[in-house]
């Protein structure tokens, strides 16, 4: 390898980070920019509208969790592997299915929860909860992906 | 290694500031020219415009500390390194990360913006405050990545 497989892990726990981020600033401005439209219309609604608009950042976490899990306890397993610049090379595939889970489940999630502000002045807030459990629900893909990362990388024997 | 280490950790600066400028021009034009047309609707918002127009403009600042620390304290210590070529590698990755996440975040805080903007008028400039607190949001996408890459090449032993 040109490259050493200890590298090529941090590249992948760097881009399932980086996705984290890409995909919570995404969501966050999705729904930022409808709760600033719906915020003009009815200043009542702050504290509903905050609640809605903070949720797409949790994908960020997860993000940093694969990130720390590769740099302390991946990477030195790397090394024992019978086929190290493999191995690494397949950290870098767990970490683009982070990645893309923690970015597409983020900048959606953020769609959700722009479509429950742009109608809490109409419902007088009431739409909060439907909201927040139909938000839950993309927020479950991003969980996936983490267990999934999880799971593959203690399938490879490197966790 | 093909290409020198240090190489490598100077293309990851690069990259990083390059996302953040990137990022900030994206957003400063999403919320310039949704300012440019409040602004001849309405000629007295003037500083609450050009307040919220300024705000994607942090992320540029960012990305140029992240470049600064890379190529004062990182690069100095890759040689010492037991892999010199994984090191480079590694920043290389950590700067695609923090370029990521100040590409999209300051692209996205401009949208957020756009739409307090033009919320301003009709409010008579009082969607400022609950506008600048959601940009705040996004704003903290762009501190984590910040954040986040100091950490990562602590951990790495480069900082």
């Amino acid at each position: 390898m040109l490259v050493s497989p200890e590298s090529l892990a941090v590249l992948g726990g760097a881009l399932a980070l980086g996705g984290g981020l890409a995909g919570s600033s995404i969501g966050l401005g999705w729904a930022g920019s409808s709760a600033a439209a719906t915020l003009a219309e009815e200043p009542g609604q702050l504290r509903n509208a905050i609640v809605l608009v903070s949720l797409p950042m949790t994908q960020t976490f997860y993000g940093l969790i694969i990130l720390i899990l590769i740099l302390t306890t991946v990477i030195p397993n790397i090394s024992a592997m019978p086929d190290p610049g493999g191995s690494g090379f397949a950290v870098l595939a767990c970490g683009i299915i982070a990645a893309s889970a923690e970015c597409v489940s983020a900048a959606y999630q953020g769609a959700v929860c722009a479509s429950g502000i742009s109608l809490l002045p109409k419902t007088k807030g009431q739409i909060l909860t439907n909201s927040l459990m139909l938000a839950v629900f993309v927020e479950l893909l991003g969980v996936l992906g983490l267990v999934f990362t999880i799971m593959a990388l203690s399938m490879l024997g490197l966790f | 290694m093909l290409i020198d280490p240090s190489a490598l950790a100077a293309l990851g600066g690069g990259i990083a500031l390059a996302g953040g400028l990137a990022g900030s021009s994206l957003g400063i034009a999403i919320s310039g020219s949704a300012g440019a047309a409040m602004l001849s609707q309405d000629p007295r918002q003037l500083r609450n415009v050009i307040i919220l127009a300024a705000l994607p403009m942090s992320r540029a600042f960012y990305a140029f500390i992240l470049l600064i620390l890379i190529i004062t304290t990182a690069i100095p210590k890759i040689l010492v390194l037991a892999d010199p070529g994984g090191s480079g590698f590694s920043i290389l990755a950590i700067g695609i990360m923090a370029a990521l996440s100040f590409g999209a975040s300051g692209a996205c805080q401009g949208s957020v913006c756009a739409a307090g903007i033009a919320g301003l008028s009709k409010t008579k400039g009082k969607v400022l405050t609950n506008a600048i607190m959601l940009a705040v949001f996004v704003e903290l996408l762009a501190v984590l990545g910040l954040v986040f890459s100091i950490m990562a090449l602590s951990m790495l032993g480069l900082m």
